[in-house]
């Protein structure tokens, strides 16, 4: 972002943003996907455009029209559901996952919203002798203040690779 | 040394050597008596609407430069550089009216034409010494097009396209012809999975018989309704020209409208439908009543078509994926995985179609999820001595004596052979011409 500055590190809304996100990945790695929801506000938008490789100068690295995940709260309530069915093979057995969260900034973003930059890197290890895979990842987040504290609003996934090396997305970035 | 032959005679007779899932030996194989033969898919149309776009595109290891040259035309070029083999372009897309190699400054017109290379005079003595007229880079050596879908073959002898197709193209028409402006396709999202290539033609060609367990969860959630086994089972199977697919059984007694409205087409396309269709196509439909789902044209191109629910209120909307098994090696597959929807459907209509996609298949697709962990393990288990003991059976559908369970199904409006239910009917028609290409026996392109 240029020239625009982060709110400083002690500020008490960059540390609930940090604090938010770090209890986010906790919930995340614990499977919490039920407590992951009420995390999400009902007008939730989550994205994750697909990267291209493009010339220096070609203006775009992202495909506009295409994602790995453009979700709603329907959508997201949907996958969470299935997580929790006897029949998701793919996450049965479970994969061992950490989320990294780093790089955390903050910016002001409107009366009660949070501009919240971070960079994640998901680890995620599936049965006992299969390579693990790797997802570097920044984001963008929008959280609002509400009665219960943050809500993640908006999320945007900018995702470091173009082929991606992981079976599926059956996990949440 | 591998032998072939025991191979070949087995898979025939549907007892599939489970090592072919994964062996080297055999992935050499099909690179050169198969992936050196077959028409490919590359690009659609598209992907590349203006003079100068293009995407990069591989048939295993070999990239090409699919382009659209400055007067229109499609043209397909190995993408390495005519002097010292660079990759002349390391993009994926883009617009360039030119692709310089960045090692010598090569330069190739969109149509693939040296224009210009530097000190031509000093260093080669001009056209005497380097005669720059006539160099292009190398085109794929068969390049042909069907409904906007570009393919190419590395035989120069390849028969066209369209009679390779024969009557398979009846059923691309429907995933690809759904009004004369023909599909728009959209990404395609790409991932890699430790899976064999040929798990995911396969499946995608014929097994309805998974749907119902594989894909029990989404049943489960109550996103799409039709893969219980109650419904699967009452789809035909068919089998035409170098494809297969599946299908669902439509309600009973609808009519060509109301089979579209009840896969959630809205009524401003259902025109277009019925005019760009033949009347066999709009029979399929409406007399003998069944919809299109997953299918796969030899070799590892795949199509789905679903109509999943995409909100609370149980909105119903269809979308259509085509997919590509780029193989990376024997235990290693790319998945390319394309949105494909009618050009001129409304924009409502589209975004509701991209949101029923991503839901369903690609790179985060809720069926897809649980396809992929299959199709890895299996190529996991492939790996062993063991599985060089273990014949699969993929005889569904045959008794002992090689007849079918059930005669093929009467009424069927599509060509070639339908039965309805369960079988791997499809499967085995996919490995026949996966047979016919390692054996070497003329088939397709083979020569």
């Amino acid at each position: 972002m240029t020239g625009e500055r982060p709110l400083p590190y002690g500020d008490p809304e960059h540390q609930a943003a940090h604090q938010f996100l770090v209890e986010e990945a906790a919930l995340l790695d614990a499977a919490d996907y039920a407590g992951w929801l009420d995390l999400l506000c009902d007008d939730i938008r989550y994205i994750m455009p697909v990267r291209v490789t493009t010339a220096r100068g070609a203006g775009f690295d992202a495909l506009a029209d295409m994602g790995h995940f453009d979700e709603n709260l329907y959508a997201l309530r949907k996958r969470v559901q299935r997580l929790a069915t006897d029949h998701a093979w793919t996450e049965d057995p479970p994969s061992r996952t950490r989320h990294f969260v780093s790089n955390v900034r903050t910016f002001p973003a409107g009366a009660a919203e949070l501009r919240v930059e971070s960079s994640l890197l998901l680890f995620r290890s599936r049965g006992d002798t299969r390579p693990p895979d790797l997802l570097s990842a920044g984001r963008t987040d929008m959280l609002r203040q509400t009665a219960d504290g943050y809500r993640l609003a908006r999320r945007e996934i900018t995702v470091d690779e173009s082929v991606l090396r992981t079976q599926n997305l059956a996990v949440f970035l | 040394m591998l032998d072939l032959t025991p191979i070949v005679a087995d898979v025939r007779r549907g007892m599939i050597p489970a090592h072919i899932y994964n062996d080297p030996e055999i992935f050499a194989l099909e690179r050169d008596r198969l992936f050196a033969r077959a028409w490919i898919f590359v690009a659609h149309e598209s992907e590349i609407p203006e003079p100068g776009d293009y995407v990069v595109r591989r048939v295993l290891a070999d990239s090409f430069i699919v382009a659209r040259d400055e007067r229109g035309t499609v043209r397909v070029m190995f993408n390495m550089c005519l002097h010292r083999g660079m990759q002349v372009c390391r993009a994926e897309m883009g617009n360039a009216s030119h692709f310089r190699c960045p090692y010598h400054a090569w330069t190739y017109r969109n149509d693939g034409r040296l224009a210009g290379l530097p000190f031509h005079d000093e260093a080669y003595g001009g056209e005497d010494g380097f005669a720059r007229r006539g160099q292009a880079l190398l085109p794929a050596p068969a390049m042909d097009r069907y409904n906007g879908l570009i393919f190419v073959s590395l035989d120069p002898d390849a028969p066209p396209l369209r009679d390779w197709l024969g009557n398979f193209a009846f059923y691309l028409d429907l995933y690809t012809r759904q009004s004369e402006a023909q599909v728009e396709l959209r990404g395609p999202q790409r991932w890699r999975v430790r899976a064999n290539w040929k798990i995911g033609a396969e499946n995608f060609a014929g097994d309805s018989y998974h749907t119902p367990h594989t894909h029990a969860s989404v049943v489960d959630i109550g996103l799409f309704r039709e893969p219980r086994a109650s419904k699967r089972k009452e789809g035909a199977l068919y089998t035409a020209g170098p494809g297969a697919g599946t299908t669902y059984k439509l309600p009973p007694g609808g009519s060509f409208d109301s089979q579209l409205r009840y896969v959630g087409y809205p009524d401003e396309m259902i025109p277009a439908m019925r005019a760009s269709w033949s009347p066999g196509q709009r029979a399929l439909v409406e007399d003998s009543g069944f919809m299109v789902s997953a299918a796969t044209l030899f070799p590892n191109l795949s199509f789905v078509h679903n109509w999943p629910q995409i909100d609370e209120a149980g909105t119903v909307a269809p979308f259509i994926s085509i997919r590509q098994w780029q193989p990376v090696s024997e235990r290693e597959t790319e998945v390319l995985s394309w949105f494909a929807v009618d050009a001129s459907a409304p924009e409502w209509f589209k975004k509701r179609s991209y949101q029923a996609y991503l839901m369903c298949f690609g790179s985060s697709g809720m069926f897809e999820q649980d396809d992929v962990e299959n199709w890895v393990s299996i190529t996991d288990m492939a790996a062993g001595s063991m599985a060089r003991r273990l014949l699969l059976n993929s005889r569904m559908g045959l008794t002992s004596a090689d007849k079918p369970i059930k005669p093929p199904l009467a009424g069927f409006a599509g060509p070639g052979t339908a039965y309805q239910g369960f079988g791997e009917f499809n499967q085995r028609h996919w490995l026949g011409m996966w047979s016919d290409h390692l054996a070497g026996a003329s088939d397709g392109g083979a020569r």
